[in-house]
């Protein structure tokens, strides 16, 4: 019964330990936070998990850490009046050397403050995506966005990106 | 294909999204057009970037311990009031699921039983607890430590340069005899190959269990079982490269 609900949970679910912390820790952009929402997250994903009808047991985690976050996030946001996402980093201008030594130098040690600038909407789907190499049926199922709208979220994340990298280029430059 | 309409599906041709016959189209045109082509190169430089660059986070070690006790914890509040009719309808779970296994053992052969096996070992290998005896990622260190433990000798090999490292092996139990577990990475997942002398008995298998990928073959007298949660062509190039 319970030890076999607990048997079962531990099978299919607890194995994906590193796929959630890794996704808190992105949106979170804090260990500490992340510990604690994987913690409540995974106390969660066993009271509900007998609405889990087997399949992906990796996205129907994440769906959970994902929703543990955003609660989180609201509760942060409540307590103390600052937006969460503090803004993009602006790319800039785009000089046309700049993008040349954006390929020629390939020096993409700012990718992951870029990434950690990110918007969370378009954060969290790279990460399922280039991190956990996720296919978009299963980013479809952690979201609910129906699978056009992953495909064009990601399109403009990287756009988004590859802007911040390049212009973070040119301003180390000068 | 227009160049515009490229550019809305060039993120889903890099993520392999596309379904075969668009995904000809894209190829033929970025074939025939230089500044596509590049476009797309940039998509890939930036993906190499990302992969390279910004961290997967790995759960911290105590971490682990941590949620099993949350989940015990949640396990003990979900008593009470629901209890009873839990009971009840867990009975009568335990009736159908004796059932069913009863049907479906009767109708699976030792291969499926050995597949179940290696799949319970895999993943209680990456439950955090158990997966290496012996760390290593030298295979002329690791094929030594199981004299005394295993009564044959496996074949250990490393395919650091194919793309996929040895990172050690353990002793693990398989079909009710100790066996050979050789543990390599392949990207970010982990491979668990089960090797233990066995007469060939039917051919090469491939399944798919729980998302897992299993792939079976016979050689040289032994028996080896591949599992992981890596794609099935990635685990059947892994099978290749053992076979070669």
């Amino acid at each position: 019964m319970e030890a076999a609900k607990r048997l079962l949970f531990e099978t299919t679910i607890l194995p994906h330990l590193n796929a959630a912390y890794n996704l808190a820790r992105w949106l979170t952009r804090n260990e500490h936070d992340a510990e604690d929402i994987v913690q409540e997250a995974y106390m969660r994903a066993f009271r509900f998990f007998d609405s889990f009808q087997g399949g992906d047991g990796r996205s129907w985690l994440l769906a959970v850490v994902r929703n543990t976050c955003l609660t989180w996030r609201r509760r942060e946001q409540g307590m103390a009046k600052v937006p969460f996402d503090e803004g993009v980093h602006s790319p800039g201008d785009l000089a046309a050397d700049a993008e040349t030594r954006l390929v020629e130098q390939a020096r993409f040690g700012n990718v992951r403050d870029c990434m950690e600038a990110l918007p969370l909407e378009f954060r969290e789907v790279l990460v399922m995506r280039e991190l956990e190499e996720m296919p978009y049926r299963d980013i479809s199922a952690v979201t609910s966005l129906p699978i056009g709208t992953v495909m064009s979220r990601l399109s403009r994340a990287r756009r988004r990106l590859q802007d911040c990298v390049t212009g973070r280029i040119k301003g180390d430059a000068q | 294909m227009t160049c515009e309409s490229l550019s809305s599906v060039a993120g889903a041709y890099l993520d392999d999204e596309l379904d075969a016959g668009l995904n000809v189209q894209v190829r033929e045109h970025l074939a025939a057009c230089e500044s596509c082509a590049k476009v797309q190169n940039q998509l890939l430089a930036l993906r190499a970037a990302i992969r390279d660059n910004a961290p997967y986070y790995r759960a911290p070690a105590d971490l682990s311990h941590r949620v099993r006790t949350a989940v015990r914890r949640a396990e003990r509040q979900s008593g009470g009031a629901w209890r009873w009719l839990a009971v009840a309808a867990a009975m009568l779970l335990a009736v159908s699921l004796g059932w069913n296994i009863a049907l479906f053992r009767s109708r699976t052969s030792g291969a499926d039983s050995i597949a179940q096996d290696v799949l319970s070992s895999h993943v209680r290998s990456l439950m955090g607890t158990h997966l290496l005896d012996m760390p290593s990622s030298d295979q002329h260190t690791v094929k030594p430590w199981f004299n005394g433990k295993l009564d044959f000798s496996p074949d250990v090999r490393d395919f650091a340069v194919q793309g996929f490292p040895l990172i050690g092996g353990r002793v693990d139990y398989v079909d009710g005899r100790p066996v050979a577990a050789l543990v390599y990475q392949g990207r970010r997942h982990v491979i668990n190959l089960f090797t233990w002398p066995a007469a060939a008995s039917g051919g090469d298998t491939e399944l798919v269990r729980n998302g897992y990928h299993i792939v079976h073959w016979n050689r040289a007298g032994m028996a080896w079982w591949a599992v992981s949660d890596l794609n099935a062509a990635e685990l059947r190039k892994f099978e290749y490269l053992y076979n070669k």
